[in-house]
């Protein structure tokens, strides 16, 4: 029997035995409901990591720490014995630890090894205040801009290179600053000021001015720079990065500048506790390694974004896996139900498969009949699943973006490779459940099934 | 022609051997018509399943075209009933939820016939056996018995059978219509000079076929 004649048989047979069919293919389709939004969700979720991960880090930077051991995590049950060269860092949830700082020769000597293009201190600098005239203070954290990030603007541009003494303005900070929008700011004047280490003759002077008392309230010495506005950023959905959205930014020369003031004459100055390594064709990955290898080599501790993509890879995949198992069960307490459909209707057409079989059809025709309609079984179902799940996901995109605050982010994508190997699972899972019924049809015997009422 | 030489056919039940079959001889020319009738037990539809290929004789030779179908594998089997063989049953056995059309081209479809074929040949023997154009078009619920037994000769001479074997073919119809489908089967031997062997009790029918065998306890008696 030719195979046509055999698929056109078995639509048939689903056809004539119509609701059977359609419940069993929904059964099925619960399964594949659920495993289509997984993977759906998981595809959004990876995507919307890889989203955070480029709007957070240089994709052709590495972060690069003196302590190899910057990125572990402080899971060590081990005091850590003092090291009075070290600085310390604290936790958000209070354990400290003791990390060794970049200086200037760290910084060199980075800058030497191959394959790098450029090496700059992470300075994240707090400042005293930012003000304008006729304007209160407010407390602010600058950042030298990086180009790697492309942030959507309320007004004004940012040039390739930002000029010094420029600063990009957080939208938070115009209505602060008593600009009437983000257009009028452009091109006017703030002032950033910078708390200044008291030099060793300043409090001499005050402890034989004062005594011991005078040292308890030093004199407030601050120094004021002032900056013009390119540029107004828009608030970022606080999902999409990892900043509260108040950071200024200014030039990398202004900010080395201004963290200068603020740490001359303390042990901080010119120490940092991570820098940036820039590799040179470092969106290839292979490079990105390579450098990191040698920097690893070198004695200090090293992180790319693909080490941040394996992280964040590593939870959706796990998460993943445990509801696909829900998906999984569901599936296969369907294969049941399509085993169930599939010997009744065995011995439903008992006597029709004994006349088949007497008019000349060929045992592995009568199985393949019977698993072919199993394998329909479990396209329509996976059909109707994937279907289902895409209308619904469709439907369900806006109001997750809106309740989690992603902007036009879809958390539910849609791959339609994915789906299709997964309606191809199931004709294979379903072509499996279908294998007993098949054989039982398939070794009926014409005399015995021709005498079933 | 059809030659049976010594066909017997036992079954064990628990300790004993029953013979259904025992020691049949006959031959039939081709073209053909003859009957076997015997009282219920007698051993007729056993006969007509070993002549059909599908049960196999504990021993003896079954030659249809000169060919001896005991000595076939099962799957020569089923290429002999596909293209050897027309049964016609007393219960008509045609496929529900298929048009008398589709029903007669059922046995093309598994000697692999062109579509194009087949629905060609399925409307010629329709006609031939006296269904409308709208009657073939028609699912078995919606036919009479009569017209469902014609369209179950129609499927029996779908793939120009050497023999057709048909079981108590009249059995579940009137007497009128059953001499209707009598000198159909009558005519068909005639004109596409097909052997026929029809098992039956009604003596009546079987006195006017070309043959007659008695089938008595597994054995034919004059």
């Amino acid at each position: 029997m030719r195979l046509f004649d055999i698929l056109r048989r078995s639509l048939r047979n689903l056809r004539t035995a119509q609701m059977r069919t359609i419940l069993t293919a929904l059964a099925m389709s619960v399964g594949t409901f659920a495993l289509t939004l997984t993977l759906a969700a998981s595809n959004g979720a990876r995507q919307y990591g890889n989203t955070i991960i480029t709007n957070n880090f240089d994709p052709t930077a590495l972060i690069v720490s003196k302590d190899k051991n910057f990125f572990k995590q402080n899971t060590a049950n081990q005091p850590q014995e003092y090291n009075p060269s070290f600085g310390t860092v604290t936790s958000a949830i209070g354990g400290s630890r003791q990390i060794q700082m970049l200086d200037d020769n760290d910084l060199a000597r980075l800058r030497d090894l191959p394959g790098v293009k450029s090496v700059r201190p992470a300075i994240s600098l707090g400042l005293r205040y930012i003000t304008r005239d006729g304007a209160r203070k407010y407390v602010a954290t600058a950042q030298a801009y990086n180009a790697y990030r492309t942030p959507d603007l309320l007004a004004g541009a940012i040039p390739a290179s930002i000029p010094t003494h420029s600063i990009i303005l957080p939208e938070a900070y115009v209505h602060a600053l008593g600009f009437t929008s983000a257009g009028a700011a452009i091109n006017q004047t703030v002032r950033l000021a910078v708390n200044k280490q008291a030099s060793a003759s300043a409090l001499t002077q005050l402890l034989a001015k004062n005594g011991a008392n005078g040292l308890s309230s030093p004199p407030a010495n601050s120094v004021e720079e002032r900056f013009k506005v390119i540029a107004v950023l828009k608030k970022p959905s606080s999902l999409l990065v990892a900043s509260n959205g108040l950071t200024l930014y200014v030039s990398e020369p202004d900010i080395i500048a201004l963290n200068d003031i603020a740490t001359k004459g303390s042990s901080d100055y010119h120490t940092y506790l991570t820098a940036y390594v820039e590799v040179a064709n470092g969106t290839n990955s292979a490079n990105l390694t390579t450098v990191q290898n040698e920097i690893q080599k070198a004695g200090y501790g090293a992180e790319s974004v693909l080490n941040a993509e394996q992280a964040i890879t590593q939870v959706i995949t796990v998460l993943q896996g445990i509801v696909s198992i829900f998906g999984a069960v569901a599936v296969i307490a369907s294969l049941f139900g399509v085993i169930n459909t599939m010997y009744i209707s065995v011995l439903q057409r008992t006597r029709e498969i004994g006349l088949m079989k007497a008019l000349g059809m060929h045992k592995k025709d009568v199985a393949r009949l019977f698993e072919i309609e199993a394998a329909l079984i479990g396209f329509f179902g996976g059909i109707i699943g994937s279907i289902l799940a895409f209308v619904a996901g469709t439907i369900a995109n806006p109001f997750i973006a809106k309740a989690l605050g992603i902007g036009n982010t879809k958390l539910l994508q849609f791959n339609a490779a994915q789906i299709l190997g997964l309606i191809i699972a199931l004709i294979i899972l379903a072509i499996l459940a279908g294998f007993l019924p098949a054989r039982k049809a398939a070794k009926l015997d014409p005399i015995v099934a021709l005498r079933t009422e | 022609m059809l030659q049976v030489t010594d066909v017997q056919r036992t079954f064990k039940s628990g300790d004993t051997t029953v013979t259904a079959v025992g020691g049949v001889n006959f031959k039939i020319p081709e073209g053909k018509f003859a009957s076997i009738v015997g009282q219920s037990g007698s051993g007729k539809t056993t006969l007509l399943s070993l002549l059909g290929g599908l049960d196999k004789p504990t021993s003896g030779s079954i030659e249809v075209d000169g060919q001896d179908i005991t000595k076939m594998h099962d799957h020569q089997l089923i290429g002999y009933r596909c293209r050897k063989i027309g049964f016609v049953f007393q219960q008509y056995n045609l496929v529900p939820n298929l048009t008398a059309i589709e029903n007669v081209m059922l046995p093309m479809e598994f000697a692999k016939v062109p579509v194009a074929k087949r629905q060609a040949r399925a409307k010629e023997l329709l006609a031939q056996v006296e269904l409308s154009e709208d009657q073939m078009k028609r699912k078995p619920g919606r036919l009479s018995g009569g017209q469902q037994q014609r369209v179950a000769i129609a499927r029996a001479l779908a793939n120009s059978p050497a023999l057709i074997l048909a079981d108590e073919p009249t059995g579940n119809l009137d007497s009128q219509t059953g001499k209707m489908i009598f000198d159909l089967l009558h005519s068909l031997s005639r004109s596409q000079n097909t052997t026929i062997v029809v098992v039956t009790h009604d003596l009546s029918i079987a006195g006017k076929t070309d043959k007659v065998f008695r089938l008595k306890d597994g054995k034919l008696v004059r």
